[in-house]
């Protein structure tokens, strides 16, 4: 038997209610964490081994950082230009904000050093184009590498499993988090249908049961692995 | 009356690989859809825009005459206002639940809309009553079982009272005797006038309840 407040039709007028800043934020949050896996490996056909592409990316980001030569740093960025420029269009911008967004905090941080002595000018100009080749060259290699392959290649270098295992259920578990944080925000959005008094205790509530979610993720997945033979030796793929 | 008209929708996550393809659907008040379909053919996309959560690539979405898109709910009194006619009951439970307390889980929505203390109360138990989850109400949502959890958020979402209820898989995790009260139920707020959309595999949907039945199929890429 439906209670009478259900079977009657409301005129609903919503009251005003500022402050979705802090839910907008939350949300983009979550949308950066979860695409980050459609931000990885997407692998060409003649893309070379993931392992020699580690040791070219270690080599060219070590090359670029130590040289003061200007023709070898122009060099380097000819060379990440160039293999950026053989990637698909949509590929682009992501690699290209995050290289920006890291040189102009470079600049940033190196700016008081110009401020106070004119003559460190060309440093700072040096160190900004460094960076932004170096953070190009990280993102071209997370870009066109799968990430199986990246736990392979380090394997391949024998660091030791117990780390490479931190670092991939890391990775995967941002994603997983990232898309449940992104779900119930949503569904907080969706029933917000009016003035929200109790903000901060329901952002709570959501970063809460992602802390609880992922511990549980985190148990349910050793297990599993466990059962399936899981010896703490950690091969990668 | 028309409710809700979705007029060649296009819409696709990559390039080449489109979900549904000239997709148009009328859904009149107080009816009852129902769609079908196998994974991937569109089914969660259908209902993330039936809830103005994503928008197709083309085409309109009208709810009682009024165009839903990325505009539209920019207005918060008017996203407002569409969010509380259509309840959206996710096809996973625990991405709805995030209060400390069943109570507190069913009582979110009803605090927001200018009730009393008095009425909030009212409503939170009634739906208690409905759904049978009384004895659940001080505890904590994520502690309980999978079934228990669906009832929840079933109950947060009629809590709001809203026009239609979108409804993904509301029968998936439930034993045989909750299906058979949540036919009923759902039998019940049709008789009310509500307007139901139910994404399911159950053929018992269809006897005396569903008045239109929607089979979605998985579009062929380019």
């Amino acid at each position: 038997m439906l209670p009478d407040w259900l079977k009657k039709t409301e005129d609903y007028a919503p009251p005003s209610d500022g402050g979705a800043f802090l839910y907008k934020t939350l949300v983009s949050l979550g949308r950066v964490m979860s695409g980050l896996k459609a931000e990885a490996g997407k692998e060409g056909r003649f893309e070379l081994p993931a392992w020699l592409k580690l040791i070219l990316m270690i080599a060219l980001i070590i090359l670029t950082s130590v040289t003061q030569s200007r023709l070898v740093i122009m060099a380097c960025g000819a060379i990440v230009l160039v293999r950026l420029a053989l990637l698909p269009a949509e590929s682009m911008p992501g690699i290209l904000k995050a290289a920006i967004f890291a040189g102009i905090l470079a600049a940033i941080l190196y700016t008081p050093a110009v401020i106070m002595d004119h003559g460190l000018l060309g440093n700072g100009i040096r160190l900004v184009v460094k960076v932004l080749i170096c953070v190009t060259a990280v993102g071209l290699f997370g870009r066109t590498t799968q990430w199986n392959h990246v736990t392979a290649a380090l394997r391949k270098f024998h660091i030791p499993g117990v780390v490479i295992f931190t670092i991939d259920i890391t990775f995967r578990y941002i994603v997983l988090l990232g898309k449940l944080m992104e779900d119930l925000l949503t569904a907080v959005s969706l029933r917000s249908v009016g003035k929200n008094n109790k903000k901060y205790s329901s952002v709570g509530g959501v970063m809460g049961v992602t802390f609880l979610r992922g511990t549980e993720m985190n148990k349910e997945m050793y297990e599993a692995m466990q059962c399936r033979g899981f010896t703490d030796d950690y091969k990668g793929l | 009356m028309d409710l809700i008209e979705l007029k060649d929708i296009n819409f696709e996550y990559e390039k080449g690989e489109p979900v549904l393809t000239d997709f148009s659907l009328t859904i009149e008040e107080g009816s009852c859809v129902v769609i079908r379909g196998d994974n991937g053919s569109g089914k969660s996309t259908l209902f993330r825009i039936l809830n103005g959560l994503s928008f197709g690539g083309s085409g309109e979405y009208l709810f009682k005459g009024t165009k839903i898109d990325a505009e539209y709910l920019k207005d918060n009194s008017g996203a407002k206002r569409f969010h509380k006619a259509i309840g959206y009951l996710f096809q996973n439970p625990d991405t709805m639940l995030f209060n400390s307390s069943v109570y507190d889980e069913i009582a979110f929505g009803p605090r927001q809309m200018g009730l009393t203390d008095e009425e909030v109360d009212e409503r939170v138990i009634d739906c208690l009553k409905l759904f049978d989850i009384e004895s659940l109400k001080d505890k904590v949502p994520y502690h309980l079982s999978g079934g228990q959890k669906k009832m929840v958020a079933f109950a947060a979402v009629i809590a709001l009272d809203p026009e239609v209820l979108v409804l993904d898989e509301p029968f998936a995790g439930l034993d045989q005797k909750k299906i058979d009260w949540l036919l009923g139920f759902l039998k019940e707020l049709k008789a009310a006038g509500k307007t139901l959309i139910i994404a399911t595999h159950r053929d018992d949907v269809n006897e005396g309840l569903a008045d239109k039945t929607i089979e979605l199929k998985i579009p062929a890429s380019e």
